[in-house]
């Protein structure tokens, strides 16, 4: 059933990594991503990996989902394995037509599935770790200074809130519809694709009815609570840098330095 | 002199001349609890949206507490002043997190994040739903999703709410939780516009109020308009199935004092007429 | 002879996960041809889970459903065909409304039952007339109709693929009581003159007690009552101990009835209560 699906990863606990403050959380993830990208040799990547190790360790998340967040990009790993280990230069081990496959190919291969595993491993422990309001509220005061450049961040923020909230909603009722014309007899699982996509325009013409619907409603309702944009707007929860926020970021700056040192005085792979 | 003083509004929406609201004068006091009956069409939810300026009449006009509701430098202050829940309570709600859904209003508002903070928490108390508080809205019923929408309003402490029938896609005990909730809030002394179809709801009002094609049919105590049994009828309005019981029997000769509304008293007058 | 037999009927949700719950156990039940059945129970009964099972949109975890003495799973790939016998309208039908009128929308049904364009046109028809929506509406795009309209359209695309069995969930939630007995009649009508089975679930026990001819209570996931609405109002306790709303003037008959008055059981409408009263006073010589 579609209602089983839930969006957003966030698993609730109270580690150390679910308490950091989440514009700290996302600054970080975003330098680990650059990280990850700028290792050019096995001891960067050595010490980049022990450190995302470390947080996920940390972070009251059981490993069982951070292997199966693993498992839906098997493939795309797979693919990419493949290509590099027939892209290398070097003396060949193994030959065959215009294919062949060399040290360099290899160690390339590894080398780039490592960089995904890692950057999947990162960016699942951000989603789990943090809920989904804390997200787009983080973004929204990360995004403050690009009002600068007449960027509406408060209402992309606000759409993102909104989104969210909706979302199950939606999913719930496009599950009822389906019933309801499947109770007149709709066929939704016979036939091509193009077939397929036919049967689906009694689901999807009143699913947006409905979502105009709604939104005309939520209009309403967020007037009748004084809603006149950003300008003004105070928050309940306000984010405050607190002390575990500061040793998070030593901790991205040495494993920074650290990776940048290896690049310099370490001969890169690729 | 009355919190809510209308006269003469007259509204018609634009795709259509008819008149939804035709002249309608409307007077409600502080901490008063009033019901608004009538029929699908009658304009009671146009009424509704007048009291709070989402919508001016075309004609007439609204003194929400001394504000002109057309005067549009006091819109906010009147939004503030009489909240409105609606209907349908999936619509209703703003953020995926109850409590920070209720900080929705507050925080508009402009008001200091630790005065926030406890709005939210008394809200969400007043309307027992302070469990709920880190709770997903879709994993909650019909009638919670509404109370919540209710702490909503309340944390932006109001002095009237306005409720276009909140409990029409509730089931009998989300009816229950809300009607519990509304009268709680009559006990804080919070002015109450109950817009709805169930009688055994208006019963509790200290007014009600009929409307029908734009206007005000009759008006007075529960007690009063319901013993109008033939009207109501002829307008295919409901009447308390107790208070039909006794005017069955009046109409068989028997004299009762008070008209029954409730069962207490349908039982009480009963007793009486048999002893 | 019975149209719809359940026999132990079962369905559990999310079966090897934590969320696993129990929603219908052992449930038995056979209905007649051309009975109308109330069906009542408080949301999260179970009650809506049951009748997705009646027309294979849910299939049971374990149990049989046997239409006209056939089991309907019994050949899983012609489950479709069961949906036209069965015709189910699930609560707040007029959200499903999506075509360009309201014709081509009534004949959606009849069109996945493979009708030809008479019969359909037919069929569309008729169905349009048992919910009173004349040919003018038949035009016209399903959205600009009002609330009670776009309702009875949408039960008419139900009605449309002429089922033998009629299965109602809460046809007139959110309705004003104006609409609420048109629409109630309009079905009444219909079942006097198509005779076909309905099963009708509802809140308002006073709306039951007006139709049906058996009233079925499930409580947690079990069939707890199965009688005469008489019999099944009458124990408004234990009705009201399952979260069951019965009518005011049930409840003050039975008052009436505890303080030691002699009235009978499971009164529903005023009119009932009306003639009781009215014996009572002559016999204790008051008129």
């Amino acid at each position: 059933m579609i209602r089983d699906i839930t969006l957003g990863q966030y698993v609730p606990g109270n580690g150390i990594v679910h308490k950091a403050d989440p514009r700290v959380k996302i600054i970080l993830l975003i330098a680990f991503i650059t990280l990850i990208f700028c290792a050019f040799n096995f001891v960067s990547l050595a010490v980049i990996a022990a450190a995302v190790m470390i947080i996920i360790l940390l972070s009251d998340v059981s490993l069982k989902l951070y292997f199966k967040s693993l498992k839906v990009i098997i493939v795309i790993i797979l693919i990419t394995s493949i290509l590099n280990i027939f892209y290398g230069t070097g003396t060949p081990i193994w030959q065959f037509g215009i294919l062949k496959i060399t040290m360099s190919g290899i160690y390339r291969a590894v080398f780039v599935s490592v960089r995904i595993v890692l950057l999947i491993l990162i960016s699942s422990c951000l989603t789990f770790t943090t809920s989904p309001t804390d997200l787009t509220d983080a973004l929204e005061r990360l995004m403050k200074p690009l009002k600068v450049f007449h960027i509406k961040v408060h209402e992309i923020a606000m759409m993102m809130t909104i989104a969210l909230r909706f979302v199950p909603t939606l999913l719930e009722e496009t599950d009822k519809i389906m019933s309801a014309q499947k109770a007149r007899g709709a066929d939704m699982e016979s036939g091509g694709l193009i077939k397929k996509v036919k049967a689906m325009t009694p689901v999807l013409i009143p699913l947006f009815v409905s979502a105009f619907r709604r939104a005309y409603d939520l209009a309403m309702a967020m007037e009748c609570r004084c809603y006149q944009g950003g300008d003004g707007r105070t928050r309940m929860k306000s984010l405050h840098i607190k002390k575990s926020d500061v040793f998070c970021i030593i901790f991205a700056v040495v494993i920074l330095t650290g990776v940048v040192l290896c690049d310099i005085f370490i001969a890169p792979i690729i | 002199m009355s919190f809510i003083s209308a006269s003469g509004v007259k509204y018609s929406y634009e795709d259509s001349d008819k008149n939804v609201l035709d002249g309608i004068a409307l007077k409600v006091n502080k901490g008063e609890f009033v019901a608004l009956l009538g029929h699908n069409g009658c304009g009671k939810s146009t009424m509704a949206k007048t009291l709070n300026a989402l919508i001016m009449p075309k004609e007439g006009v609204i003194y929400v507490n001394g504000m002109d509701t057309s005067d549009e430098e006091v819109t906010y202050e009147i939004r503030r002043e009489v909240g409105l829940v609606l209907q349908n309570p999936d619509n209703q709600l703003v953020a995926s997190i109850i409590e920070e859904d209720v900080a929705f209003g507050p925080e508009n508002l402009g008001v200091e994040p630790e005065e926030i903070r406890k709005r939210v928490d008394n809200a969400l108390k007043t309307v027992d739903m302070y469990e709920y508080r880190t709770f997903a809205p879709h994993k909650l019923s019909g009638g919670q999703k509404q109370r919540v929408a209710i702490a909503g309003i309340l944390a932006m402490q109001p002095d009237c709410i306005v409720f276009d029938e909140p409990t029409a896609m509730l089931d009998p005990n989300g009816r229950e939780e809300v009607l519990r909730t509304i009268k709680t809030l009559k006990e804080k002394g919070i002015t109450i516009v109950l817009i709805t179809h169930y009688m055994d709801e208006a019963v509790l009002a200290d007014r009600v109020i009929i409307m029908e094609n734009g206007s005000i049919l009759t008006q007075g105590e529960p007690e009063e308009v319901f013993s109008q049994v033939n009207l109501l009828k002829k307008h295919s309005l409901d009447v308390p199935q107790a208070t039909e019981l006794a005017y069955k029997l009046i109409g068989a000769g028997l004299r009762f004092s008070k008209m029954p509304l409730n069962t207490e008293e349908c039982i009480e007058m009963l007793e009486g007429a048999l002893s | 002879m019975s149209v719809i037999e359940v026999k132990d009927l079962c369905y559990t949700y999310g079966i090897n996960t934590p969320f696993e719950k129990k929603a219908v156990i052992d449930l038995n039940l056979s209905v007649n041809e051309g009975e109308v059945i109330g069906l009542i129970g408080h949301t999260g009964s179970g009650k809506s889970t049951f009748v997705q099972m009646l027309n294979g949109l849910i299939k049971p975890t374990s149990g049989k459903v046997f239409l006209n003495g056939e089991d309907i799973w019994e050949k899983p790939k012609e489950i479709r065909k069961i949906r036209f016998k069965v015709g189910m309208v699930f609560q707040y039908p007029e959200y499903q409304l999506f075509d360009e009128t309201v014709y081509k929308d009534i004949s959606f049904g009849p069109m996945n039952k493979g009708l030809g364009e008479k019969e359909i046109d037919e069929t569309v028809r008729k169905a349009a007339k048992f919910v009173g929506l004349s040919d003018e509406l038949l035009n016209q795009s399903p959205f600009d109709l009002s609330g009670g309209e776009k309702r009875r359209a949408a039960i008419a695309g139900v009605i449309a693929m002429d089922p033998d069995v009629l299965v109602l969930d809460e046809p007139t939630a959110g309705l004003d009581p104006m609409g609420r007995n048109l629409l109630l009649s309009q079905i009444m009508q219909y079942h006097r003159e198509r005779k076909n089975t309905i099963i009708i679930v509802s809140h308002s026990m006073e709306d039951i007690a007006k139709i049906a001819d058996r009233v079925m209570v499930i409580n947690s996931g079990k069939l707890e009552m199965l009688d005469t609405p008489a019999k099944v109002f009458s124990e408004a306790e234990r009705l009201e101990k399952m979260g069951l709303e019965v009518p005011q003037i049930t409840k003050i008959m039975l008052a009436l009835k505890e303080k030691g008055y002699e009235v009978s059981d499971g009164i529903l409408t005023v009119e009932q209560a009306f003639l009781e009263v009215v014996n009572l006073l002559k016999k204790e010589g008051k008129i």
